[in-house]
Protein backbone atom coordinates (compact mmCIF):
# COMPACT_ATOMS: atom_id res chain seq x y z
CA UNK A 1 0.00 0.00 0.00
CA UNK A 2 1.34 3.25 -1.06
CA UNK A 3 1.98 6.31 1.54
CA UNK A 4 -1.16 8.02 -0.33
CA UNK A 5 -3.41 5.27 -0.07
CA UNK A 6 -2.68 4.52 3.59
CA UNK A 7 -2.93 8.14 4.35
CA UNK A 8 -6.29 8.48 2.92
CA UNK A 9 -7.78 6.13 5.82
CA UNK A 10 -5.64 7.85 8.19
CA UNK A 11 -7.51 11.19 7.38
CA UNK A 12 -10.70 10.03 7.25
CA UNK A 13 -11.32 9.66 10.91
CA UNK A 14 -10.73 13.86 11.57
CA UNK A 15 -12.66 14.75 8.55
CA UNK A 16 -15.66 12.65 9.45
CA UNK A 17 -15.16 14.44 12.76
CA UNK A 18 -14.96 18.14 10.84
CA UNK A 19 -18.08 17.51 8.87
CA UNK A 20 -19.70 16.76 11.98
CA UNK A 21 -18.50 19.87 13.82
CA UNK A 22 -19.55 21.40 10.33
CA UNK A 23 -23.61 20.45 10.91
CA UNK A 24 -23.72 20.16 14.82
CA UNK A 25 -23.98 24.19 15.73
CA UNK A 26 -27.11 24.05 13.14
CA UNK A 27 -28.62 20.96 14.76
CA UNK A 28 -27.98 21.72 18.44
CA UNK A 29 -29.93 25.31 17.31
CA UNK A 30 -32.61 23.58 15.60
CA UNK A 31 -32.87 21.36 18.70
CA UNK A 32 -33.08 24.11 21.09
CA UNK A 33 -35.51 25.87 18.92
CA UNK A 34 -37.72 22.67 19.43
CA UNK A 35 -37.59 22.85 23.45
CA UNK A 36 -39.51 24.24 26.03
CA UNK A 37 -37.97 27.39 27.85
CA UNK A 38 -38.18 24.72 31.01
CA UNK A 39 -37.06 22.20 29.10
CA UNK A 40 -33.84 24.52 28.02
CA UNK A 41 -32.93 25.22 31.45
CA UNK A 42 -33.32 21.55 32.73
CA UNK A 43 -31.21 20.12 30.16
CA UNK A 44 -29.75 21.80 27.01
CA UNK A 45 -28.41 19.31 25.22
CA UNK A 46 -30.98 16.29 25.12
CA UNK A 47 -32.96 15.54 22.49
CA UNK A 48 -36.10 17.80 22.02
CA UNK A 49 -39.45 16.14 23.72
CA UNK A 50 -41.42 16.78 20.83
CA UNK A 51 -41.77 19.02 17.85
CA UNK A 52 -42.97 21.77 19.59
CA UNK A 53 -43.59 24.78 17.05
CA UNK A 54 -44.49 27.71 19.55
CA UNK A 55 -41.34 29.36 19.49
CA UNK A 56 -40.83 29.38 15.86
CA UNK A 57 -44.49 30.90 16.14
CA UNK A 58 -44.06 33.30 18.72
CA UNK A 59 -40.82 34.16 17.11
CA UNK A 60 -42.58 34.57 14.12
CA UNK A 61 -45.45 36.27 14.79
CA UNK A 62 -45.41 38.49 18.30
CA UNK A 63 -41.27 39.07 18.26
CA UNK A 64 -42.05 40.77 14.98
CA UNK A 65 -39.69 38.87 12.80
CA UNK A 66 -42.45 38.67 10.33
CA UNK A 67 -41.92 42.14 9.39
CA UNK A 68 -37.82 42.27 9.11
CA UNK A 69 -38.58 38.82 6.93
CA UNK A 70 -40.45 41.02 4.26
CA UNK A 71 -38.52 43.81 4.64
CA UNK A 72 -35.62 41.57 3.51
CA UNK A 73 -37.68 39.71 0.77
CA UNK A 74 -38.64 43.17 -0.65
CA UNK A 75 -34.88 45.12 -0.36
CA UNK A 76 -33.39 41.65 -2.00
CA UNK A 77 -35.33 41.40 -5.09
CA UNK A 78 -35.05 44.86 -5.91
CA UNK A 79 -31.79 45.00 -5.33
CA UNK A 80 -30.47 41.88 -7.35
CA UNK A 81 -32.52 42.50 -10.11
CA UNK A 82 -30.84 46.08 -10.47
CA UNK A 83 -27.69 44.42 -9.86
CA UNK A 84 -28.70 41.96 -12.80
CA UNK A 85 -29.44 44.21 -15.17
CA UNK A 86 -27.01 46.92 -14.76
CA UNK A 87 -24.48 44.41 -14.72
CA UNK A 88 -25.17 42.35 -17.49
CA UNK A 89 -25.72 45.99 -19.68
CA UNK A 90 -22.28 47.01 -18.68
CA UNK A 91 -20.95 43.23 -19.24
CA UNK A 92 -21.91 42.97 -22.42
CA UNK A 93 -20.69 46.79 -23.43
CA UNK A 94 -17.30 45.71 -21.84
CA UNK A 95 -17.42 42.36 -24.00
CA UNK A 96 -18.45 42.44 -27.09
CA UNK A 97 -19.04 46.33 -27.83
CA UNK A 98 -15.83 48.52 -29.07
CA UNK A 99 -15.07 51.65 -27.80
CA UNK A 100 -12.53 53.82 -26.83
CA UNK A 101 -11.05 53.67 -23.05
CA UNK A 102 -13.31 50.26 -22.28
CA UNK A 103 -10.03 48.45 -20.88
CA UNK A 104 -9.41 51.39 -18.82
CA UNK A 105 -13.23 51.38 -17.54
CA UNK A 106 -13.37 47.61 -16.90
CA UNK A 107 -9.79 47.93 -14.45
CA UNK A 108 -11.46 51.12 -13.17
CA UNK A 109 -14.42 49.14 -12.26
CA UNK A 110 -11.99 46.79 -10.66
CA UNK A 111 -10.72 49.20 -8.69
CA UNK A 112 -14.11 49.61 -7.01
CA UNK A 113 -13.74 46.03 -6.14
CA UNK A 114 -10.79 47.15 -3.39
CA UNK A 115 -13.08 49.98 -2.35
CA UNK A 116 -15.06 48.05 0.53
CA UNK A 117 -18.16 49.43 2.67
CA UNK A 118 -16.20 50.25 5.78
CA UNK A 119 -13.80 52.54 4.04
CA UNK A 120 -17.04 54.64 2.57
CA UNK A 121 -19.50 54.13 4.60
CA UNK A 122 -19.32 57.25 6.42
CA UNK A 123 -19.35 59.85 3.30
CA UNK A 124 -22.13 57.39 2.12
CA UNK A 125 -24.24 57.82 5.00
CA UNK A 126 -24.20 62.00 4.84
CA UNK A 127 -24.61 61.52 1.15
CA UNK A 128 -27.37 59.13 1.90
CA UNK A 129 -28.74 61.71 4.65
CA UNK A 130 -28.25 64.77 2.23
CA UNK A 131 -30.44 63.16 -0.35
CA UNK A 132 -32.99 62.20 1.83
CA UNK A 133 -32.59 58.33 1.32
CA UNK A 134 -31.04 57.53 4.67
CA UNK A 135 -33.83 55.77 6.30
CA UNK A 136 -35.24 54.31 3.15
CA UNK A 137 -36.03 51.58 0.81
CA UNK A 138 -34.38 53.13 -2.08
CA UNK A 139 -31.72 54.19 -0.36
CA UNK A 140 -31.02 50.63 1.53
CA UNK A 141 -31.24 49.16 -2.47
CA UNK A 142 -29.03 51.98 -4.31
CA UNK A 143 -26.53 51.19 -1.13
CA UNK A 144 -26.33 47.05 -2.02
CA UNK A 145 -26.60 47.78 -5.46
CA UNK A 146 -23.41 49.77 -5.27
CA UNK A 147 -21.64 47.70 -2.96
CA UNK A 148 -22.00 44.42 -5.23
CA UNK A 149 -22.22 45.92 -8.85
CA UNK A 150 -18.41 45.93 -9.25
CA UNK A 151 -18.23 42.20 -8.45
CA UNK A 152 -21.64 41.40 -10.65
CA UNK A 153 -19.72 43.62 -13.87
CA UNK A 154 -16.62 41.29 -13.32
CA UNK A 155 -18.06 38.32 -13.45
CA UNK A 156 -20.74 38.57 -16.05
CA UNK A 157 -18.07 40.88 -18.26
CA UNK A 158 -15.66 37.59 -17.49
CA UNK A 159 -18.79 34.99 -18.96
CA UNK A 160 -19.63 37.18 -22.35
CA UNK A 161 -15.76 37.45 -23.25
CA UNK A 162 -16.14 33.91 -23.78
CA UNK A 163 -19.62 34.14 -25.99
CA UNK A 164 -18.28 33.70 -29.46
CA UNK A 165 -18.36 37.39 -31.34
CA UNK A 166 -19.96 34.98 -34.62
CA UNK A 167 -22.97 34.83 -32.35
CA UNK A 168 -23.47 38.88 -31.78
CA UNK A 169 -22.27 39.01 -35.86
CA UNK A 170 -24.95 37.23 -37.02
CA UNK A 171 -27.30 38.98 -35.13
CA UNK A 172 -26.65 42.38 -36.10
CA UNK A 173 -26.72 40.84 -39.76
CA UNK A 174 -30.29 40.19 -39.39
CA UNK A 175 -30.89 43.27 -38.58
CA UNK A 176 -30.59 43.73 -34.99
CA UNK A 177 -29.41 46.75 -33.49
CA UNK A 178 -26.99 46.95 -30.56
CA UNK A 179 -29.84 46.78 -28.07
CA UNK A 180 -31.94 44.39 -29.85
CA UNK A 181 -28.53 42.17 -29.52
CA UNK A 182 -28.17 42.97 -25.53
CA UNK A 183 -32.26 41.96 -25.16
CA UNK A 184 -32.81 39.12 -27.62
CA UNK A 185 -29.35 37.35 -27.59
CA UNK A 186 -26.70 38.19 -24.47
CA UNK A 187 -29.51 38.34 -21.45
CA UNK A 188 -31.06 34.83 -22.75
CA UNK A 189 -27.04 33.55 -23.69
CA UNK A 190 -25.87 34.42 -20.25
CA UNK A 191 -29.07 32.94 -18.32
CA UNK A 192 -26.56 30.83 -16.27
CA UNK A 193 -24.18 33.64 -15.23
CA UNK A 194 -27.41 35.81 -14.04
CA UNK A 195 -28.44 32.67 -11.68
CA UNK A 196 -25.15 32.20 -10.33
CA UNK A 197 -24.22 36.06 -9.99
CA UNK A 198 -28.10 36.37 -8.90
CA UNK A 199 -28.05 33.79 -6.40
CA UNK A 200 -24.73 34.95 -4.94
CA UNK A 201 -25.59 38.60 -4.90
CA UNK A 202 -29.06 37.80 -3.13
CA UNK A 203 -27.01 35.57 -0.63
CA UNK A 204 -24.65 38.86 -0.02
CA UNK A 205 -27.93 41.24 0.37
CA UNK A 206 -29.86 38.42 2.63
CA UNK A 207 -26.74 38.31 5.22
CA UNK A 208 -25.59 41.44 4.99
CA UNK A 209 -25.69 43.31 8.54
CA UNK A 210 -23.57 46.43 8.56
CA UNK A 211 -24.94 48.23 5.64
CA UNK A 212 -28.51 47.83 7.17
CA UNK A 213 -27.64 49.36 10.38
CA UNK A 214 -25.93 51.69 8.98
CA UNK A 215 -28.75 52.62 6.54
CA UNK A 216 -32.01 51.70 8.07
CA UNK A 217 -31.73 53.08 12.01
CA UNK A 218 -35.27 52.72 12.79
CA UNK A 219 -36.83 49.68 13.93
CA UNK A 220 -39.46 49.33 11.64
CA UNK A 221 -37.19 49.12 8.56
CA UNK A 222 -35.08 46.53 9.86
CA UNK A 223 -34.06 43.73 7.93
CA UNK A 224 -33.97 40.41 8.88
CA UNK A 225 -30.49 40.35 10.11
CA UNK A 226 -30.49 43.31 11.87
CA UNK A 227 -33.89 42.15 13.59
CA UNK A 228 -31.81 39.03 14.81
CA UNK A 229 -29.28 41.21 16.69
CA UNK A 230 -31.90 42.77 18.43
CA UNK A 231 -33.06 39.08 19.27
CA UNK A 232 -30.39 38.75 21.31
CA UNK A 233 -30.42 41.81 23.74
CA UNK A 234 -34.43 41.11 24.07
CA UNK A 235 -34.72 37.29 24.81
CA UNK A 236 -31.56 36.50 26.62
CA UNK A 237 -33.47 34.68 28.94
CA UNK A 238 -35.76 32.92 26.87
CA UNK A 239 -32.78 31.49 24.50
CA UNK A 240 -35.61 28.92 22.89
CA UNK A 241 -37.47 31.63 21.10
CA UNK A 242 -33.58 33.53 20.51
CA UNK A 243 -32.79 30.40 18.32
CA UNK A 244 -36.14 30.31 16.47
CA UNK A 245 -35.63 33.55 15.56
CA UNK A 246 -31.90 32.77 14.09
CA UNK A 247 -33.41 29.56 12.50
CA UNK A 248 -36.27 31.80 10.78
CA UNK A 249 -32.98 33.60 9.46
CA UNK A 250 -31.16 31.00 8.11
CA UNK A 251 -34.00 28.65 6.74
CA UNK A 252 -34.41 30.54 3.84
CA UNK A 253 -30.31 30.45 2.79
CA UNK A 254 -30.25 26.39 3.41
CA UNK A 255 -32.91 26.05 0.79
CA UNK A 256 -31.08 28.11 -1.76
CA UNK A 257 -27.94 26.36 -0.55
CA UNK A 258 -29.39 22.66 -1.13
CA UNK A 259 -30.96 23.83 -4.53
CA UNK A 260 -28.54 26.07 -6.06
CA UNK A 261 -24.85 24.56 -3.97
CA UNK A 262 -23.18 24.59 -7.62
CA UNK A 263 -24.37 28.08 -9.15
CA UNK A 264 -23.08 29.54 -5.52
CA UNK A 265 -19.66 27.66 -5.70
CA UNK A 266 -19.47 28.53 -9.64
CA UNK A 267 -19.81 32.33 -8.35
CA UNK A 268 -17.12 31.80 -5.77
CA UNK A 269 -14.19 30.21 -7.93
CA UNK A 270 -15.01 32.68 -10.93
CA UNK A 271 -11.54 34.56 -11.20
CA UNK A 272 -9.56 31.80 -9.70
CA UNK A 273 -8.51 29.44 -11.69
CA UNK A 274 -8.04 30.44 -15.68
CA UNK A 275 -4.98 32.22 -16.93
CA UNK B 1 -35.16 49.24 -32.42
CA UNK B 2 -38.63 48.54 -35.13
CA UNK B 3 -37.65 50.62 -38.06
CA UNK B 4 -33.99 49.41 -37.98
CA UNK B 5 -34.79 46.14 -37.77
CA UNK B 6 -36.09 45.80 -41.03
CA UNK B 7 -32.82 46.40 -42.75
CA UNK B 8 -29.10 45.18 -42.01
CA UNK B 9 -27.90 47.69 -39.28
CA UNK B 10 -24.61 48.91 -40.48
CA UNK B 11 -22.31 50.21 -37.91
CA UNK B 12 -20.46 53.44 -39.21
CA UNK B 13 -17.14 52.91 -39.71
CA UNK B 14 -15.74 54.61 -36.44
CA UNK B 15 -18.77 52.92 -34.52
CA UNK B 16 -18.76 51.02 -31.63
CA UNK B 17 -20.43 48.08 -32.09
CA UNK B 18 -17.71 45.61 -32.16
CA UNK B 19 -17.72 42.23 -33.52
CA UNK B 20 -19.91 43.45 -36.07
CA UNK B 21 -19.24 43.33 -39.73
CA UNK B 22 -20.60 45.58 -42.39
CA UNK B 23 -23.55 44.18 -44.28
CA UNK B 24 -23.52 45.72 -47.22
CA UNK B 25 -24.49 49.65 -47.37
CA UNK B 26 -27.27 50.99 -46.19
CA UNK B 27 -28.66 54.76 -46.22
CA UNK B 28 -31.11 53.92 -43.83
CA UNK B 29 -29.13 53.76 -40.75
CA UNK B 30 -27.87 57.29 -40.56
CA UNK B 31 -30.00 57.78 -37.22
CA UNK B 32 -30.02 54.61 -36.14
CA UNK B 33 -26.19 54.65 -36.23
CA UNK B 34 -25.72 57.61 -34.35
CA UNK B 35 -27.93 55.42 -31.47
CA UNK B 36 -25.90 52.85 -31.82
CA UNK B 37 -22.81 54.70 -31.89
CA UNK B 38 -24.11 55.98 -28.58
CA UNK B 39 -24.75 52.15 -26.96
CA UNK B 40 -21.77 51.51 -24.90
CA UNK B 41 -22.61 54.61 -22.89
CA UNK B 42 -26.17 54.34 -22.60
CA UNK B 43 -25.43 50.44 -21.37
CA UNK B 44 -23.10 51.54 -19.56
CA UNK B 45 -24.91 54.56 -17.64
CA UNK B 46 -26.24 53.50 -14.89
CA UNK B 47 -23.82 51.34 -13.58
CA UNK B 48 -20.71 53.92 -14.19
CA UNK B 49 -23.36 56.54 -12.29
CA UNK B 50 -23.12 54.12 -9.47
CA UNK B 51 -19.83 53.40 -9.02
CA UNK B 52 -18.35 56.20 -9.40
CA UNK B 53 -21.21 58.41 -7.27
CA UNK B 54 -21.80 55.76 -4.32
CA UNK B 55 -18.20 53.73 -4.34
CA UNK B 56 -15.32 56.31 -5.79
CA UNK B 57 -16.44 59.82 -4.97
CA UNK B 58 -17.55 58.65 -1.46
CA UNK B 59 -14.09 57.52 -1.09
CA UNK B 60 -12.57 60.99 -2.51
CA UNK B 61 -15.23 62.96 0.43
CA UNK B 62 -14.14 59.97 3.37
CA UNK B 63 -10.09 61.09 2.75
CA UNK B 64 -11.01 65.00 2.28
CA UNK B 65 -13.43 64.27 6.30
CA UNK B 66 -10.41 63.20 7.72
CA UNK B 67 -8.62 65.94 7.46
CA UNK B 68 -11.71 67.66 8.86
CA UNK B 69 -12.65 68.45 12.47
CA UNK B 70 -15.55 66.47 14.41
CA UNK B 71 -18.18 68.03 16.66
CA UNK B 72 -18.01 71.58 16.96
CA UNK B 73 -14.93 72.06 14.31
CA UNK B 74 -17.54 70.24 11.78
CA UNK B 75 -15.93 71.37 8.38
CA UNK B 76 -13.08 72.74 9.96
CA UNK B 77 -9.48 71.74 8.16
CA UNK B 78 -7.48 70.37 10.84
CA UNK B 79 -4.46 68.47 9.06
CA UNK B 80 -3.64 65.37 10.62
CA UNK B 81 -5.43 66.06 13.81
CA UNK B 82 -7.57 63.36 13.61
CA UNK B 83 -5.09 61.03 12.70
CA UNK B 84 -2.63 61.44 15.71
CA UNK B 85 -6.06 60.47 18.03
CA UNK B 86 -6.22 57.92 16.21
CA UNK B 87 -3.02 56.17 16.47
CA UNK B 88 -3.36 57.34 19.93
CA UNK B 89 -6.24 55.40 20.74
CA UNK B 90 -5.25 52.42 22.51
CA UNK B 91 -8.92 51.02 20.98
CA UNK B 92 -7.48 51.46 17.22
CA UNK B 93 -3.88 50.28 18.05
CA UNK B 94 -5.71 47.29 19.58
CA UNK B 95 -7.40 47.20 16.56
CA UNK B 96 -4.15 47.26 14.98
CA UNK B 97 -2.61 44.34 16.94
CA UNK B 98 -5.14 42.40 15.79
CA UNK B 99 -5.52 43.07 12.15
CA UNK B 100 -1.20 41.84 12.87
CA UNK B 101 -2.51 38.35 14.26
CA UNK B 102 -4.84 38.30 11.54
CA UNK B 103 -1.89 38.35 8.97
CA UNK B 104 -0.11 36.01 11.15
CA UNK B 105 -3.18 33.21 11.56
CA UNK B 106 -3.11 33.45 7.75
CA UNK B 107 -1.35 30.57 6.83
CA UNK B 108 -3.55 28.63 9.06
CA UNK B 109 -6.07 29.71 7.65
CA UNK B 110 -5.15 29.08 3.86
CA UNK B 111 -3.85 25.71 4.93
CA UNK B 112 -6.64 24.25 6.22
CA UNK B 113 -8.69 24.15 3.16
CA UNK B 114 -6.08 23.40 1.07
CA UNK B 115 -5.30 19.97 3.12
CA UNK B 116 -8.78 19.48 3.39
CA UNK B 117 -9.25 19.81 -0.85
CA UNK B 118 -6.14 17.89 -0.82
CA UNK B 119 -7.90 14.93 0.44
CA UNK B 120 -11.20 15.02 -0.90
CA UNK B 121 -9.23 15.33 -4.25
CA UNK B 122 -7.04 12.10 -3.54
CA UNK B 123 -10.74 10.45 -2.76
CA UNK B 124 -10.47 10.15 1.44
CA UNK B 125 -13.65 7.90 1.84
CA UNK B 126 -17.02 10.02 1.82
CA UNK B 127 -15.13 12.26 -0.23
CA UNK B 128 -18.45 13.23 -2.12
CA UNK B 129 -20.29 14.96 1.40
CA UNK B 130 -17.26 16.51 2.12
CA UNK B 131 -17.53 19.33 -0.14
CA UNK B 132 -21.21 20.29 0.12
CA UNK B 133 -21.11 19.76 4.15
CA UNK B 134 -17.80 21.53 4.57
CA UNK B 135 -18.68 24.42 2.37
CA UNK B 136 -22.32 24.96 3.96
CA UNK B 137 -21.82 27.49 6.62
CA UNK B 138 -19.89 30.27 3.82
CA UNK B 139 -23.27 31.03 3.05
CA UNK B 140 -25.05 31.53 6.47
CA UNK B 141 -24.90 35.31 7.67
CA UNK B 142 -22.14 36.12 10.19
CA UNK B 143 -24.81 37.09 12.02
CA UNK B 144 -26.15 33.81 12.38
CA UNK B 145 -23.25 32.20 12.84
CA UNK B 146 -22.36 34.56 15.54
CA UNK B 147 -25.72 33.83 17.43
CA UNK B 148 -25.19 30.26 17.11
CA UNK B 149 -21.87 30.41 18.59
CA UNK B 150 -22.68 32.74 21.26
CA UNK B 151 -24.68 29.73 22.35
CA UNK B 152 -22.10 27.09 21.80
CA UNK B 153 -19.21 29.27 23.40
CA UNK B 154 -21.35 29.88 26.50
CA UNK B 155 -19.49 29.25 29.72
CA UNK B 156 -21.86 26.11 30.14
CA UNK B 157 -22.42 25.54 26.87
CA UNK B 158 -21.75 22.54 24.55
CA UNK B 159 -18.28 23.34 23.86
CA UNK B 160 -17.15 23.23 27.53
CA UNK B 161 -19.28 20.50 28.11
CA UNK B 162 -17.36 18.63 25.51
CA UNK B 163 -13.94 19.89 26.80
CA UNK B 164 -15.00 19.03 30.20
CA UNK B 165 -15.51 15.18 29.18
CA UNK B 166 -11.97 15.70 28.45
CA UNK B 167 -10.68 16.91 31.22
CA UNK B 168 -10.21 20.17 29.75
CA UNK B 169 -11.47 22.73 31.70
CA UNK B 170 -13.88 25.14 31.18
CA UNK B 171 -12.77 28.69 29.45
CA UNK B 172 -14.39 31.42 29.37
CA UNK B 173 -14.13 32.01 25.10
CA UNK B 174 -15.87 35.32 24.87
CA UNK B 175 -14.99 36.71 28.32
CA UNK B 176 -11.59 36.23 28.99
CA UNK B 177 -9.60 39.24 26.84
CA UNK B 178 -6.73 37.17 26.00
CA UNK B 179 -9.25 34.15 24.48
CA UNK B 180 -11.94 36.09 23.24
CA UNK B 181 -9.84 37.05 19.96
CA UNK B 182 -9.24 34.06 19.12
CA UNK B 183 -12.54 32.27 19.56
CA UNK B 184 -13.65 35.00 17.10
CA UNK B 185 -11.07 34.78 14.61
CA UNK B 186 -12.02 30.65 15.19
CA UNK B 187 -15.21 31.04 14.34
CA UNK B 188 -14.48 33.20 11.82
CA UNK B 189 -12.48 30.45 9.86
CA UNK B 190 -15.18 27.90 10.58
CA UNK B 191 -17.70 29.55 8.65
CA UNK B 192 -15.60 30.82 5.83
CA UNK B 193 -13.07 27.55 5.25
CA UNK B 194 -15.80 26.24 2.85
CA UNK B 195 -15.58 29.29 0.58
CA UNK B 196 -11.57 28.49 0.28
CA UNK B 197 -12.11 24.93 0.60
CA UNK B 198 -14.18 25.08 -3.07
CA UNK B 199 -11.70 27.34 -4.76
CA UNK B 200 -9.16 24.82 -4.06
CA UNK B 201 -11.27 22.01 -5.67
CA UNK B 202 -11.47 24.53 -8.53
CA UNK B 203 -7.83 24.81 -9.24
CA UNK B 204 -7.67 20.42 -8.76
CA UNK B 205 -10.03 20.52 -11.45
CA UNK B 206 -7.29 21.69 -13.61
CA UNK B 207 -4.48 19.84 -12.39
CA UNK B 208 -3.02 17.08 -14.78
CA UNK B 209 -4.25 13.57 -12.99
CA UNK B 210 -1.29 11.68 -14.98
CA UNK B 211 1.44 13.75 -12.56
CA UNK B 212 -0.29 12.76 -9.29
CA UNK B 213 -0.63 9.20 -11.00
CA UNK B 214 3.08 9.03 -11.66
CA UNK B 215 3.84 10.59 -8.20
CA UNK B 216 1.78 7.61 -6.51
CA UNK B 217 3.26 4.60 -8.87
CA UNK B 218 7.15 6.35 -7.79
CA UNK B 219 5.53 5.67 -4.03
CA UNK B 220 5.70 9.25 -3.06
CA UNK B 221 4.87 10.14 0.23
CA UNK B 222 1.72 12.36 0.78
CA UNK B 223 4.00 15.49 2.03
CA UNK B 224 6.19 14.76 -0.89
CA UNK B 225 3.25 14.64 -3.76
CA UNK B 226 2.06 17.88 -1.80
CA UNK B 227 5.45 19.56 -1.92
CA UNK B 228 6.80 18.48 -5.40
CA UNK B 229 3.06 18.01 -7.78
CA UNK B 230 0.07 20.19 -6.12
CA UNK B 231 1.84 23.10 -4.53
CA UNK B 232 3.37 23.94 -8.20
CA UNK B 233 0.37 23.01 -9.99
CA UNK B 234 -1.76 25.54 -7.79
CA UNK B 235 0.40 28.86 -7.51
CA UNK B 236 -2.38 30.88 -9.22
CA UNK B 237 -5.30 29.66 -7.05
CA UNK B 238 -3.14 29.46 -4.19
CA UNK B 239 -2.63 32.84 -4.22
CA UNK B 240 -6.26 33.77 -5.23
CA UNK B 241 -7.01 32.36 -1.83
CA UNK B 242 -3.97 33.89 -0.10
CA UNK B 243 -5.43 37.53 -0.94
CA UNK B 244 -9.80 36.61 -0.58
CA UNK B 245 -8.72 35.26 2.80
CA UNK B 246 -7.13 37.96 3.84
CA UNK B 247 -9.81 40.78 2.34
CA UNK B 248 -12.69 38.56 4.06
CA UNK B 249 -10.61 38.94 7.57
CA UNK B 250 -10.40 42.35 7.03
CA UNK B 251 -13.67 43.31 5.90
CA UNK B 252 -16.59 40.66 6.82
CA UNK B 253 -15.61 40.23 10.62
CA UNK B 254 -17.85 42.78 11.41
CA UNK B 255 -21.55 40.94 12.10
CA UNK B 256 -19.46 38.53 14.14
CA UNK B 257 -18.00 41.34 16.57
CA UNK B 258 -20.91 42.75 16.95
CA UNK B 259 -23.41 39.81 17.74
CA UNK B 260 -20.35 38.18 19.86
CA UNK B 261 -18.46 40.30 21.45
CA UNK B 262 -19.09 44.28 20.49
CA UNK B 263 -15.52 44.39 20.65
CA UNK B 264 -15.05 43.71 24.26
CA UNK B 265 -14.18 42.29 26.96
CA UNK B 266 -11.70 45.13 27.47
CA UNK B 267 -11.62 45.97 23.82
CA UNK B 268 -9.50 43.30 23.42
CA UNK B 269 -11.52 42.23 19.90
CA UNK B 270 -11.67 45.29 17.88
CA UNK B 271 -10.64 45.40 14.23
CA UNK B 272 -10.62 48.27 11.98
CA UNK B 273 -14.17 48.05 10.88
CA UNK B 274 -15.99 47.97 14.42
CA UNK B 275 -13.69 50.75 15.68
CA UNK B 276 -15.16 52.75 12.43
CA UNK B 277 -18.89 52.11 12.77
CA UNK B 278 -18.93 52.60 16.70
CA UNK B 279 -17.01 56.37 16.07
CA UNK B 280 -19.45 57.31 13.27
CA UNK B 281 -22.94 55.02 14.68
CA UNK B 282 -22.32 55.19 17.79
CA UNK B 283 -20.22 58.03 18.98
CA UNK B 284 -21.31 60.17 16.07
CA UNK B 285 -17.48 61.33 15.20
CA UNK B 286 -17.67 61.15 11.27
CA UNK B 287 -14.00 62.94 11.08
CA UNK B 288 -12.35 60.30 13.17
CA UNK B 289 -13.79 57.18 11.53
CA UNK B 290 -12.98 59.08 8.33
CA UNK B 291 -9.54 58.75 9.65
CA UNK B 292 -9.65 55.29 10.65
CA UNK B 293 -11.25 54.24 7.32
CA UNK B 294 -8.54 55.63 5.23
CA UNK B 295 -6.01 53.60 7.20
CA UNK B 296 -8.26 50.69 6.48
CA UNK B 297 -8.48 51.76 3.14
CA UNK B 298 -4.23 51.79 2.98
CA UNK B 299 -4.41 48.27 4.39
CA UNK B 300 -6.68 47.23 1.64
CA UNK B 301 -4.43 48.84 -1.56
CA UNK B 302 -1.92 46.70 -0.73
CA UNK B 303 -3.83 43.23 -0.24
CA UNK B 304 -5.93 44.82 -3.55
CA UNK B 305 -3.22 45.67 -5.58
CA UNK B 306 -2.14 41.87 -5.51
CA UNK B 307 -5.78 40.70 -6.46
CA UNK B 308 -6.48 42.91 -9.26
CA UNK B 309 -3.37 41.42 -10.80
CA UNK B 310 -4.29 37.86 -10.68
CA UNK B 311 -8.31 38.90 -11.66
CA UNK B 312 -7.15 40.79 -15.11
CA UNK B 313 -4.85 37.87 -15.56
CA UNK B 314 -8.05 35.53 -15.58
CA UNK B 315 -10.71 37.99 -17.07
CA UNK B 316 -10.26 37.32 -20.87
CA UNK B 317 -9.23 41.17 -21.02
CA UNK B 318 -5.48 41.01 -22.18
CA UNK B 319 -6.71 39.72 -25.99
Amino acid sequence: MSGIRLTRWVVAVPMAALALATVYPLVFTTNVAMKTRREYVLDRFSLADSLNWDNIVKAWTSVGMSRYFLNSVIVVAISVALLLLFGSMAGFALARLRFRGSSALFLGILAALFVPFQVIMVPLARIMADTGLMDTYPGLVLAYVAQFLPFTIFLLTSYYATVPPEIVDAARIDGNTVYGVYWRIMLPIGAPALLSVGVLNALFCWNDVLISLLMMPSAEHRTLMVGVTSLRGQYSDDIPTFASGVLIAAVPVLVVYLFLQRQIADGVTAGSTKG
Amino acid sequence: MTAQSLSPARPAPAGPAGGARPAGPSRRNRAGSRAERLAPLVLLAPALLIIVGLRLWPLVLGVNFSFTGDGDRNGMMVGFENYATLFGDPLFRTALRNVGLLVLLLPVAVAIPGLLATFIYLRVPGHRLYRGVYFFPAVLSPVIVGAIFNLLLAFDGPLNKLLGGLGIGPVDWLGDPSVAIFAVVGVHVWATFGMALVVFLAGFATLDSSLLDAAEVDGASLPQTIRHVIVPSLTRTIQFVFVTTMIGMLTSMFGLLYVMTTGGPAGSTYLPEYYIWIQQGQLNQPALASAASTALFLIMLVVGLAQIGILRRSAGKED
